[in-house]
């Protein structure tokens, strides 16, 4: 540990050194215990955010901040499942892993993964805060978990400033690999733009020309991101925008916009609103008899959103996904992930817990390919853009903007008739090939910092 | 005694604190790692420990229960960070500086709106006004603000000049950056407390109408008080955004401005440091709790608990019941202190000049403690404001209705200088009407009121104060968190200083003059012994003498009595019949009395009021023979 | 411009929505405007009618007697209240008196949270309630509709509880004046109790029968304790007249704002309370110099 001093970071070295001086002195003991190996391992880069105090022992840390109150909850809630499953594959060095990372044994680069899980309430600053304790007292080596791009957004400059591999696991909104974009920060899941390129033109197939759409937009990032990605394409095949409600994140009563939009003369409602907002939105537009009147069109469709409105509601419904468990029928990976999962929780996973576990699989094969912690080495691994073998089908990693190039999914809501089981809601009707819908890589701005 | 009085309630040892604040802070990045504290949760402490000076001024000082402040946070966080985001402006430090004052100007308009109300509406206004900023932060401002998303990207500080500067980091290094920032708001915060300005707030805070009857323009210190506020939560969040490279938007929601008064109650409210405790405790157990598997998700209502325990039973939080076990274990060293304050009191007495006053010999020994000098130092008399032939008060045809009751109807009266006036009348005759209009304190429906010949009509209390006019209450209205010398401070101010005044950075012993005033009140009003009381440990005779004090403190010319001797022991009332006597020098007395053998040894001129009219004047002799006023009292206890 | 079928149906969901802010606001005014507490607590037993009305249909099935079982929910978590802490406060300064009710309404939410998750809790709309009614231009939800009728009623029920029997004489004598209730001989503290627990009475009421068309979870009630915040001050703190009014008010603006910008319909409230303050402080029914 002596190479510390003449290897200073000028952001981290004062914090890590203070950090190196404690740890002589209490915990001495503990790190020559730690094994030369790791020690020896650690000389070889330079150190830079937690590297190399993060993995002096036997485990690394990997720091989970889901909202697990507030209108995300239920999402949040099936991402710690996904990140549970996930961690469990990787300690165990079961099949499963290995497949996506070949390399791996027990654990990541030998060492056991250890976790911590917070409540960010789906608020960005408290989800700051237990980022910040993640890393300055866990050592996190790695943090994960969002449902909000707000809360990703907030969490991915935090990281970045800290030199943390920071991985969101739900973000909608084209800013997360956009013009806030992040060196440390990797999406893996779909967003505005690949979400509604790849649904407008299978909507415009099912509903004709010449439609008139009113959208009921959350007014915040994600929700303006599909609003201006779905106007984009849905008028450039045609039709026309005719409405746009914006109701604050978390609202609890949309009567007032839903009548603004029952008295704009549209024929299609999209519904950006997420989580609970959508399930909620979309009762009440029901009672309004919106939906009697307007085809409903979910462009990012909410894990669960399904279970809570019901299968008639949904019938006819379109929208796009990540996942859906449905995949399995076709996908061995996808199979042993959904039947794994089912045997665990009781249900099917929704695409919270398949985006949780997938990102986690994705950066143990990222560590295990760099040969090292070192998160600047693991940053360059990720953006080599191999292509990588998942249970969505290959996928590989765009260096420029650190988006996953990855199928979108478009679904559409069954008869209630047709379902061969309680959680067969969807019909998927199209796997859209991730090359045909990423966006040019300079249309949103992202401009990478520096790694080191 | 009176140095070490005064010494004591303006700081002591001068920078103790501020040294003691300064090791402290200094220690921390050495002690809070061995416990497992880390610089970010110490700087967050910090934070809402600057956040909670400011509130503390406005809450603990001044009284006034603010559920807005995140209104001000946020708006002193967003303006720096979006200063330092979207703008070419990249000093951090000047960002901060600008972000503070637009929050006080944010401040100063929503305190225009709020400060017209006290109590429960202000409470509830600041919420609604915070709620406000929250919608606007969210939505109309979103192109300023980010919205939902804050604003990521807050740079870190670079401190130094030119050639010589230092690139400040994250950690124990942006601690001390934010360290300095508290140390200099708990510096001006102590100042400000301890200044004359504080005073006079602590005085709003434990009774706003009196604090107005004594010559304070209470909105204009409110207003100053809540702006100082705004300014230390525009700091406390524009470090924030520095501290976490990001200013979220839900620093302006409800539960920042909860979570703020919360902290200060648990720490202790009144104390500067209670919020910083608050703030150390909750994070403590925010980031304790969350490590133990199953009472994790309970953090916030365990929290909820303490906080309504500490409400109900120990309502003065952590620092405040310290304070007070301290303070309970002064008397153990009181023995030396009386000793020490009896040399001071014999060396400040020697300066005195022999008492003047000329009824001197008429009064009982028993007025006078045995161990007082005969000398004393003057008390003030206001000068007269102008002059009109000798004549200090003067109403015409003053009336007031209230909805169609009369209260009072037509009453002229004019009282010259230097008379004791007594007012009486039974029940009901409209006494209390008349001297609350007289003071300024109640808006005639018609007629005028002249204070040596000046009209003084709808001028309001606090101006007619400052213009040489008290008055003692018939129900006493001290100041009941101070001491008996903390509450004669108070009228001293308004006259030393004028309704007005931000000398927030003095000390007491700078106001020249305040020092004398008191003393000789104390003095007047034999309450010399007792000036370090609190006002709610005196006997009932001490705080009628006190609430007197608190009229003659002022130094009044004119000074109205309001049934100075009711509910009095027969010695009490001999007592303060003398003091009424030796305050006649130089002074208009107007006396309302229902003791009428006092009254007519008292007065040497008897005004008599019933069903609201002026029914009779004359001397005491003339009075007690009226036909008239017999009736009026014989039909009154008739009628009883 | 909006055209006319939208500003009709706007006007009508803000007479709706108002309706319920008024009811809402109408317990806590009469709790204040009799016992001079502020209670901050007010939107945790607003959520605790919900949870209790929910409760209640898991196990009936019938929402009729959800609504009973959310009534009786608020009304036992609001006497416990009133008798283990609020009644010890009655003489303390109104400061403490927000503080301590504001730390209820935390551990109330909290209990909650820790009892039932933070997740949204599924109130379904009653099968009587199902459907929507069409009055030509205007289409409306019945459910909603016949909740505005809940509503009204539950207004009439205080109004002739205030207005026409002896325990509403005496509580508008004692927003009067409670020293001259004391001195009548009237037993004021039991008063109160009632009167705190028709306040939770009233909040839970409103909590249980806006559930199906909201999401039923612990800090549900915020929003609605800040929005009756603003419908007090219109209306005048203590006023029963006024939190009506001020509720219809309130209700009409965020709906008739949101025709032109939903995004400024929540700030129009507020900014509307700040020009009436300037105004008139004391609110359109207040009483001046009440405080």
């Amino acid at each position: 540990m002596n190479n510390d001093d003449d290897q200073k970071n000028p952001k981290n070295g004062i914090d890590r050194r203070d950090f190196l001086k404690l740890s002589a002195g209490v915990a001495g003991g503990m790190m020559l215990s730690g094994g030369v190996s790791q020690l020896a391992q650690a000389a070889d880069y330079p150190a830079i955010g937690n590297y190399p105090v993060g993995i002096k022992g036997s485990s690394v840390f990997m720091g989970i901040a889901v909202p697990r109150t507030g209108p995300y909850s239920a999402q949040g809630e099936d991402e710690i499942k996904g990140y549970l499953l996930a961690i469990d594959h990787i300690n165990k060095g079961s099949s499963l892993a290995r497949a996506y990372s070949p390399n791996s044994h027990k654990g990541v680069m030998g060492k056991k993964i250890e976790y911590g899980i917070a409540d960010n309430q789906t608020k960005p600053n408290v989800a700051v805060q237990a980022i910040s304790k993640f890393i300055s007292e866990h050592k996190a080596m790695m943090i994960t978990g969002s449902v909000s791009s707000a809360v990703a957004i907030a969490a991915g400059k935090l990281c970045d400033r800290e030199r943390t591999i920071y991985l969101p696991a739900i973000s909608g909104s084209n800013a997360t690999t956009g013009k806030d974009c992040q060196r440390y920060s990797f999406r893996a899941c779909h967003f505005a733009y690949t979400s509604a390129k790849a649904l407008a033109p299978v909507i415009k197939n099912a509903l004709g020309a010449g439609k008139k759409v009113a959208y009921l937009t959350p007014d915040y990032t994600y929700g303006h991101s599909v609003y201006n990605s779905m106007k984009q394409f849905t008028e450039a095949q045609g039709w026309s925008t005719v409405n746009n409600q914006l109701p604050p994140l978390g609202t609890s009563d949309f009567s007032t916009y839903l009548l603004n939009i029952a008295n704009s003369g549209a024929d299609v409602l999209v519904n950006i609103c997420f989580g609970r907002d959508a399930v909620i939105s979309t009762k009440q537009a029901k009672q309004f008899g919106l939906l009697d009147k307007m085809t409903l069109v979910m462009p990012y469709m909410a894990p669960f959103f399904e279970e809570e409105v019901g299968a008639d509601l949904l019938q006819g419904v379109y929208g796009t996904t990540e996942f859906w468990w449905t995949l399995a029928e076709k996908n061995p990976m996808a199979k042993e992930f959904v039947a794994d999962f089912e045997k665990k929780n009781g249900r099917k996973p929704g695409w919270s817990a398949h985006i949780a576990f997938l990102q986690t699989m994705l950066w143990a094969r990222a560590v295990e390919s760099a040969h090292t912690f070192h998160p600047p080495t693991v940053v360059a691994e990720y953006e080599k853009g191999n292509k990588i073998t998942t249970d969505i089908g290959d996928v590989s990693w765009r260096a420029a903007d650190h988006q996953l190039e990855r199928p979108v999914f478009v679904i559409r809501g069954k008869k209630p008739s047709a379902m061969r089981n309680k959680a067969d809601f969807y019909d998927v009707v199209e796997a859209v090939p991730g090359a045909d819908v990423m966006p040019p890589i300079e249309l949103f701005g992202c401009k990478l910092g520096s790694a080191t | 005694m009176m140095l070490q009085r005064l010494s004591r309630y303006s700081g002591g040892r001068p920078w103790v604190a501020e040294l003691i604040t300064l090791i402290v802070l200094l220690l921390c990045p050495v002690v809070l790692p061995l416990v497992g504290i880390s610089a970010d949760i110490a700087s967050r402490i910090l934070i809402w420990g600057l956040f909670g000076l400011g509130f503390d001024i406005l809450f603990g000082y001044t009284g006034l229960l603010s559920f807005g402040q995140a209104a001000f946070f946020g708006t002193g966080g967003f303006v720096s960070a979006f200063l330092l985001t979207q703008t070419g402006i990249h000093g951090v430090f000047l960002a901060l500086m600008i972000g503070m004052l637009v929050a006080m100007a944010a401040g100063v308009v929503v305190g225009f709106f709020t400060l017209r109300r006290s109590g429960i509406y202000f409470a509830m206004i600041t919420l609604a006004f915070a709620e406000m900023f929250h919608f606007l932060e969210l939505s109309p401002l979103s192109a300023w603000t980010g919205g939902e998303n804050g604003l990521t990207g807050v740079p870190m500080p670079i401190v130094g000049f030119d050639s010589w500067h230092f690139q400040i980091s994250s950690g124990w290094t942006l601690y001390g950056y934010i360290a300095a920032f508290f140390l200099v708001g708990y510096i001006v915060a102590h100042r400000i407390v301890l200044s004359p300005f504080g005073q006079v707030l602590t005085a709003l805070r434990d009774n706003t109408p009196r604090a107005l009857a004594t010559g304070h323009s209470v909105r204009k210190y409110k207003l100053t008080a809540f702006v100082i506020a705004a300014g230390y939560a525009g700091v406390a969040g524009g470090l924030l955004g520095v501290l976490q490279s990001y200013m979220p938007p839900d620093a302006v929601a409800f539960h920042t401005s909860g979570q703020l008064v919360m902290q200060s109650i648990i720490g202790g409210a009144g104390t500067l440091f209670g919020p910083l405790v608050g703030a150390a405790l909750w994070l403590g157990m925010q980031d304790f709790l969350q490590d133990i598997p199953f009472i994790a998700e309970a953090w916030m209502l365990i929290l909820g608990i303490v906080f309504v325990i500490l409400i109900t039973a120990f309502r003065q939080g952590i620092l405040g019941a310290v304070k007070q076990l301290v303070m309970k274990t002064e008397p153990a060293t009181a023995p030396h202190a009386t000793e020490l304050s009896a040399e001071i009191s014999r060396r400040t007495h020697i300066k005195g000049v022999p008492d003047e006053h000329p009824n001197q010999d008429n009064i009982p020994d028993h007025f006078f403690r045995t161990d007082t000098p005969t000398t004393k130092p003057d008390l003030l008399i206001v000068p007269k404001s102008s002059t009109s032939e000798g004549i200090a008060l003067a109403c015409r045809n003053l009336t007031k209705h209230y909805g169609g009751i009369y209260a009072n109807e037509g009453i002229t009266l004019s009282i010259p200088e230097g008379q004791l006036r007594g007012i009486i009348g039974p029940n009901g005759a409209g006494k209390s009407t008349f001297f609350k209009m007289l003071a300024g304190e109640v808006v005639p429906t018609e007629g005028q009121i002249f204070l040596h010949g000046a009209d003084i009509t709808g001028l309001g209390v606090t101006a007619v104060s400052q213009l040489g006019m008290s008055k003692s209450y018939q129900i006493n209205e001290l100041f009941s968190k101070l001491t008996v010398e903390q509450n004669l401070a108070i009228p001293v101010l308004a006259r030393l200083r004028g309704e007005f005044r931000t000398d927030m950075l003095k000390s007491l012993n700078q106001v020249p003059g305040l020092r004398q005033q008191i003393e000789a009140t104390l003095d007047l009003v034999n309450l010399d012994q007792r000036a370090d009381i609190p006002v709610t440990e005196l006997a009932y005779g001490e705080k009628r003498r006190l609430e007197i004090g608190l009229a003659l403190a002022s130094a009044p010319n004119v000074l109205l009595l309001d049934e100075p001797l009711a509910g009095m022991s027969p010695r009490e009332r001999a007592d303060t019949v003398q003091l009424l006597k030796r305050i006649r020098a130089g002074r208009t007395l107007i006396v309302v009395e229902h003791d009428m053998d006092a009254m007519f040894e008292l007065a040497e001129y008897i005004s008599v009021l019933q069903e609201g009219r002026l029914l009779a004047e004359g001397t005491p002799e003339e009075i007690k023979n009226d036909k008239r006023v017999q009736d009026a009292y014989l039909g009154g206890i008739e009628e009883a | 411009m909006p055209s006319l079928p939208l500003f009709l149906s706007q006007l009508f969901n803000g007479l709706a929505t108002g309706l319920l802010l008024s009811l809402i606001s109408a317990g806590l005014t009469i709790i204040y405007g009799t016992l001079g507490v502020l209670n901050l607590a007010h939107g945790a037993l607003f959520m605790v009618g919900a949870y209790a009305g929910f409760m209640a249909l898991q196990w009936t099935g019938s929402f009729v007697i959800a609504i009973f079982g959310g009534m009786i929910g608020s009304l036992l978590v609001g006497l416990v209240m009133e008798r283990v802490i609020v009644r010890f406060y009655y003489q303390r300064p109104p400061e403490d008196q927000i503080l301590v009710t504001f730390g209820i309404g935390i551990v109330i939410t909290e209990l909650v949270r820790l009892s039932f998750g933070g997740i949204s809790k599924p109130v379904p709309i009653p099968s009587w309630g199902e459907g929507i009614t069409r009055m030509g231009f205007l289409f409306y939800p019945n459910y909603r509709i016949e909740m505005m009728v809940f509503v009204a009623i539950a207004l009439l029920a205080l109004y002739l509880l205030l207005y026409r029997t002896r325990l509403g004489m005496i509580v508008r004598a004692g927003i009067e004046d409670s020293l001259m209730v004391n001195m009548l001989g009237i037993n004021v503290y039991r008063i109160f109790l009632l009167v705190f627990g028709i306040g939770a009475m009233t909040a839970g009421f409103a909590g249980i029968v806006t559930s199906p068309i909201l999401a039923v979870t612990p800090d549900m009630g915020e929003v609605f304790l800040v929005q009756s915040f603003v419908v007090i001050v219109i209306g005048g703190v203590g006023s029963f007249p006024g939190a009506i009014i001020g509720g219809i008010i309130a209700g009409e603006i965020v709906s008739l704002t949101s025709m032109f910008s939903p995004a400024y319909s929540q700030v129009m409230l507020f900014a509307v309370m700040a020009v009436l303050l300037a105004v008139r402080p004391q609110g359109l029914f207040g009483i001046e110099g009440r405080e």
